[in-house]
């Protein structure tokens, strides 16, 4: 799957800006922009998506996982969050050992990770050689069996059309179990977030609990 | 003498080094895909570990499902290239590992704001009632 | 018909099962059990009667083969033994051990004997038992007696006839103790029942042989092979003698012989009838049966003939004089039964079994008559049994009177009555026997005891049923019961008896007249059923349930004894033995053995035992007999001195030397026993009737002789004395040993046991446990921060080791090849 010319660079483009939000959404101070860091290494991911040809995945990514997810994400930041790491009262890194143990095995991991995948690449190319030119000859015979846009400037692919083909036959039941989980997820996350109030209204609560907590309150 | 030949022969080693290290450069590959997965899985991993606020370190969480997203991607598109027939399986994957991240990110954020109204704190570190 | 026989010991077997199991249950009315009981022996009787008649005397009489009912089919397997080592010829014998019936000249005199005494004294006990609550019992037991009875007579082998022993020794207990809440009767049971297994014990120890020596316990084979055994004398003591000995002493058992006689006067204890059927009749000629039937073996062994002689001849003595001085009628009789019994033994050891067995069926009848006439009086005179107060009852009780007398006279032998030619006969054989020395000896003892008996039966009858009427006189005594005389007597009015008996015993209270005044009204209205008589109390006749079996009985006793008219008579009869094969001598001859001709008698003429003095052939085998040439049978009368050797002094002989006819030697002998019973008599009426006084006077003059005698010889106190005292202390002893011994062994055994889980519990619970909590501690204390600090609480950690853990299974799980990358 080499990539080359205008792919190339924009996958380097893409990728190296993933990691780089990645990294700042560990290192940001505020929440909010750690969020934001988020979302823009998700949509850099969705690009990387596209360069490899997983289209209907990169707009899956942007819609849910973006448009979703994160939005969530910041509204409960805007619910709990006080504001006091920006403000510098608290700190954001743990205690130093953790930071330190964490960071050594960090290292330590991806070393071997990296290692790992460029040794066990050459093995794999020695077994599959295929050199850049041949390949993308090969894509561009690949490419000419797809019918051309509207426009005329490029393709449409049929990533769709199988990812949905196998989704609703192939793993038609993955597909029924993940929806009765998202059902499952509702309902719990509706539950969890509920009040005391919301709780008592629905008659959730025991009454030691209730006794507790009104008088507490 | 001996210098001059082991400095030739490193010049030329880091010619061809630096020839490899361009090819690769232009004509990224499965590996560098897979490279960027895992230095975004291990981004993620040490912000689970080193960060004190809890919503961070669910957005930690989330970069790594993201990297492995990625990884399944790259796979399914040399696959798909390399002739296998269900090369599409990695997609289909990824779906369904998305779907499971927003299932958990929605539990995960309710169990937060629970334990917001309950003790009034979102530092990892002042939650410890598991502390003997 | 012969081939019916087996039902004969069947039908009571069922009268008996019926009346047993349902009479109580579906509450027998007393006639239906009496009906099915009667009913059940008179067809027993008739089935005996017509097969004996077939077998003797029928178109295709078999008599005097023995007829086997396996000839017919009856025959069961009952126990197939497979092989048996013999002590003779072949190594191994089949003993094959069948239940089938005999029907020979033995078995059927005792058949009859047994089915018909004992249907007169059914129908006898149906009425004396009257109101008894246990009637039905008391039916089931004798009809199981009589099923014991005729197995041990109409068996085959000697199995069967042990089965019938041990049948009639239990029945025997059971019906003793029929009033099993008196302590007389439960004691009484229990003698009988032990001392007859004293006797069982040799018995079996003398089949065991029987088996052992001829590998086979059938009649047949057993006899057949005996015969041609060497013949012990005196000094040779061999395989015979043995077995000879075990089965007398068996017969000593069953038919009360010294020394185990005791338990027959303490028998009284039960019903009368039952001493009547089995104490008289049937059960203790069992030892004479089987004495007769081995006679092969017994004549092969000549000092045991000499020792049943012997035996016998001192029983007879021993018991006559005891009787003397009994006051309970029933001990009177019981005693005399002893006695007789002694004289048949008498007659075996000398060798004339037939005549043996002869005074077996005449005794049978005379003695079933006076117990069943005793009965009769004890039931008249409202359960009184002490003589002394009875008298003069004649008056009031003529049947029964008239009948008795027949017994009377029969057992005193006086002529033509059935009791003197069997006597006769076997007083003439002892003094005559060439089988045994000391023959003369034996002849003398039965003299006297002869003498004795009449002097005593006569003092019965006096005492009961002539003389003045004592009962209106004399007050009546604590318990006048049955068997309570006696221990009046000794002043133990007040005994164990206190709680009401199973049966309609009445009570009286001490110095109460037993005549007008009598007390206790309800109870025997209510049982007895006697209604008006009750105050006056004047001995009754009894009902006709009881004086017919008497009657019955008496023409029996009186003419019975014409089937075994002997050769003393034979001027008159014109034969020796007068009947044909009706004659009980020649009807008996062929289970006799002859030891001259080594073989069984042929039926005509030879007798083994009667050996004439007057014949010089000797060892003549038996000649074929017409029935007329009987000088030719008597000429071939083989002497048995050839056989027995030398016998030393023959008293007969010795008459006969000075008299030079043997015709004249019987006669003299007839006279001696005739005079010798007739001074029994007088003197009997002497001291009882004419001179009473006298019998108080004889009895001072005499009192270390009474005394004995009516302390029985203390036997009973000897016995008590040196065995069953001594039993019960071993008894006892072994009881403390094991309480104290075994059980202190035991109870040792736990306390150390407890002991010892004490000491465990606490080594236990102070060192184990403090050292467990000390090392728990000493852990707790060294470890317990260390792993603390593992529990932070802090999420974050738990993440941490979370990739730590991660960290190392990818290494694990890449391990070769991580190896591998350091290798190259």
């Amino acid at each position: 799957m080499t990539l080359s010319g205008y792919e190339a660079l924009f996958f380097w483009i893409f990728g190296l800006a993933a990691i780089f939000a990645g990294l700042l959404t560990v290192m940001a101070r505020n929440a909010v922009h750690s969020a934001l860091f988020l979302i823009s290494s998700l949509i850099s991911v969705a690009a990387l998506f596209i360069l490899a040809r997983a289209e209907f995945i990169a707009g899956v990514q942007i819609l849910v996982y973006v448009g979703g997810v994160m939005v969530l994400f910041l509204f409960v930041i805007m619910l709990v969050n006080v504001g006091a790491e920006e403000r510098g009262t608290e700190e954001i890194f743990n205690n130093q050992r953790q930071v330190t143990a964490s960071l050594i095995f960090c290292l330590l991991l991806v070393g071997g990770m990296l290692y790992s995948i460029n040794t066990g690449y050459r093995g794999l190319q020695a077994r599959y050689p295929a050199t850049p030119d041949v390949v993308a000859a090969q894509e561009s015979i690949r490419d000419q069996a797809h019918a051309p846009s509207a426009t005329g400037s490029s393709r449409i692919t049929k990533d769709t059309e199988s990812v949905g083909s196998s989704l609703y036959r192939y793993a038609s039941l993955p597909f029924e179990i993940a929806s009765i989980l998202l059902l499952v997820a509702i309902i719990g996350s509706v539950m969890l977030a509920r009040t005391l109030k919301q709780e008592a209204s629905a008659d959730d609560l025991d009454p030691d609990t209730l006794e507790t907590r009104i008088n507490a309150d | 003498m001996l210098s001059f030949f082991n400095v030739i022969f490193l010049l030329q080693e880091a010619e061809t080094r630096f020839d490899m290290m361009k090819r690769a450069a232009v004509n990224p590959d499965l590996s560098k895909f897979l490279v960027i997965g895992a230095l975004l899985f291990i981004i993620g991993v040490a912000g689970v570990l080193t960060r004190r606020n809890i919503i961070v370190i669910f957005m930690s969480i989330e970069l790594i499902l993201n990297a492995a997203n990625l990884n399944f991607i790259a796979f399914s598109r040399y696959l798909s290239e390399m002739g296998s027939v269900n090369a599409v399986a990695g997609q289909i994957f990824t779906v369904f590992i998305i779907v499971v991240a927003a299932a958990e990110a929605a539990i995960g954020l309710g169990i937060v704001i629970a334990l917001y109204r309950n003790k009034e704190t979102i530092w990892v570190d002042e939650i410890d009632l598991l502390k003997w | 018909m012969q081939k019916y026989i087996w039902l004969v010991p069947l039908l009571p077997l069922i009268g008996a099962a019926i009346n047993g199991l349902l009479g109580r249950k579906l509450r027998f009315s007393e006639q239906i059990i009496g009906g099915i009981a009667v009913g059940s022996v008179a067809l027993a009787f008739l089935i005996s009667v017509a097969a004996v008649y077939s077998y003797g005397f029928g178109g295709h009489a078999e008599w005097p083969r023995p007829y086997l009912t396996s000839q017919d089919g009856f025959s069961f397997s009952w126990i197939p033994g497979g092989a048996v080592s013999v002590n003779h010829g072949a190594q191994y014998a089949l003993l094959n051990i069948e239940w089938s019936y005999q029907l020979d000249p033995l078995s059927s005199i005792f058949m009859l004997i047994v089915t018909g005494v004992g249907l007169c004294i059914f129908v006898f006990a149906t009425g004396y038992m009257h109101g008894e609550t246990g009637f039905y019992r008391f039916f089931a037991y004798m009809g199981l007696f009589m099923f014991a009875m005729l197995v041990l007579v109409m068996g085959s082998n000697f199995l069967m006839m042990f089965v019938g022993w041990e049948g009639v020794g239990l029945c025997s207990y059971l019906l003793i103790g029929y009033y099993f809440d008196r302590q007389e009767a439960a004691n009484a049971s229990r003698k009988a029942f032990i001392t007859n297994r004293v006797g069982d014990f040799g018995f079996a120890l003398a089949i065991f042989g029987i088996i052992a020596t001829f590998g086979s316990a059938q009649y047949v084979n057993v006899f057949e092979q005996a015969k041609s055994y060497p013949i012990e004398l005196i000094g040779h003591w061999g395989v015979l003698s043995w077995i000879a000995l075990g089965l007398f002493i068996g017969a000593c058992g069953k038919s009360a012989q010294l020394p185990l006689h005791v338990w027959l006067p303490d028998a009284m204890a039960g019903p009368t009838p039952v001493s009547a059927l089995i104490h008289a009749a049937t059960m203790v000629t069992a030892g004479l049966y089987m004495v007769t039937r081995t006679n092969v073996i017994f004549q092969h062994s000549q000092t045991m003939l000499l020792v049943v002689a012997l035996v016998g001849a001192a029983t007879a003595i021993f018991a006559a004089t005891i009787g003397i001085t009994q006051n309970d009628i029933k001990k009177v009789l019981a005693y005399s039964t002893v006695s007789q019994l002694g004289f048949m033994f008498m007659a075996c050891g000398v060798g004339a079994f037939a005549i043996g067995i002869f005074h077996v069926m005449t005794h049978a009848f005379f003695k079933a008559l006076m117990f069943l006439g005793a009965g009769s009086v004890i039931h008249g005179m409202h359960h009184e049994q002490d003589m002394r107060r009875m008298g003069g009852l004649k008056k009031y009780m003529p049947y029964t009177y008239w009948t008795f007398m027949a017994g009377w006279l029969a057992i005193c032998g006086v002529i033509p009555f059935s009791g003197f030619w069997s006597k006769d006969e076997i007083l003439w054989n002892a003094a005559s026997t060439t089988h045994i020395p000391l023959g003369w000896v034996v002849w003398l003892v039965g003299t006297i005891a002869a003498t004795c008996t009449a002097f005593y039966m006569t003092r019965l009858m006096a005492l009961t049923f002539w003389g003045r009427e004592r009962f209106l006189e004399a007050p009546a005594g604590g318990e006048a019961d049955e068997a309570h005389a006696s221990a009046y007597d000794k002043g133990l009015a007040q005994h164990d008896a206190t709680f009401a008996s199973a049966g309609d015993r009445p009570r009286h209270e001490p110095g109460e007249h037993v005549g007008p005044v009598h007390e206790d009204v309800a109870h025997h209205v209510a049982t007895h059923g006697h209604g008006a008589h009750h105050g006056a109390h004047i001995p009754h006749e009894s009902p006709a349930s009881m004086w017919v079996p008497l009657a019955v009985l008496a023409v029996l006793a009186t003419l019975g004894g014409l089937v075994g008219i002997g050769p003393a008579f034979r001027t008159l009869t014109g034969t020796q033995h007068p009947g044909g094969h009706l004659n009980i001598v020649t009807w008996l001859n062929p289970i006799i053995w002859n030891p001259v001709t080594r073989e069984f008698n042929t039926p005509d003429g030879h007798e083994a035992a009667a050996a004439t003095t007057e014949t010089a052939h000797a060892e003549t085998a038996a000649p074929p007999v017409v029935e007329g040439a009987e000088g030719a049978a008597e000429a071939a009368h083989g002497s048995a001195a050839a056989v027995y050797g030398e016998t030393g002094f023959n008293l007969a002989h010795a008459v006969e030397g000075s008299t030079h006819s043997e015709l004249a030697t019987e006669w003299i002998f007839i006279i001696i026993s005739l005079v010798v019973a007739g001074i029994g008599m007088l003197l009997g009426g002497l001291f009882y009737i004419w001179r009473p006084a006298l019998a108080g006077i004889w009895s001072q003059r005499l009192r270390p002789l009474y005394v004995a005698s009516y302390n029985k010889y203390w036997v009973d106190e000897f016995y008590g004395l040196t065995v069953t005292r001594r039993t019960m202390d071993l008894a006892r002893a072994v009881f403390r040993f094991d309480s104290g011994i075994v059980d202190g062994i035991v109870n040792g055994l736990a306390w150390l046991s407890r002991l010892f889980s004490r000491i465990v519990g606490g080594f236990d619970k102070y060192f184990v446990d403090g050292l467990v909590n000390t090392i728990a501690a000493f852990i707790m204390r060294l470890m317990s921060p260390l792993f603390r600090a593992a529990q932070t609480g802090f999420t974050q950690n738990y993440a941490l080791v979370m990739v730590l853990g991660l960290m190392v299974a990818v290494a694990v799980f890449f391990a070769r090849d991580i190896l591998a990358v350091f290798q190259r």
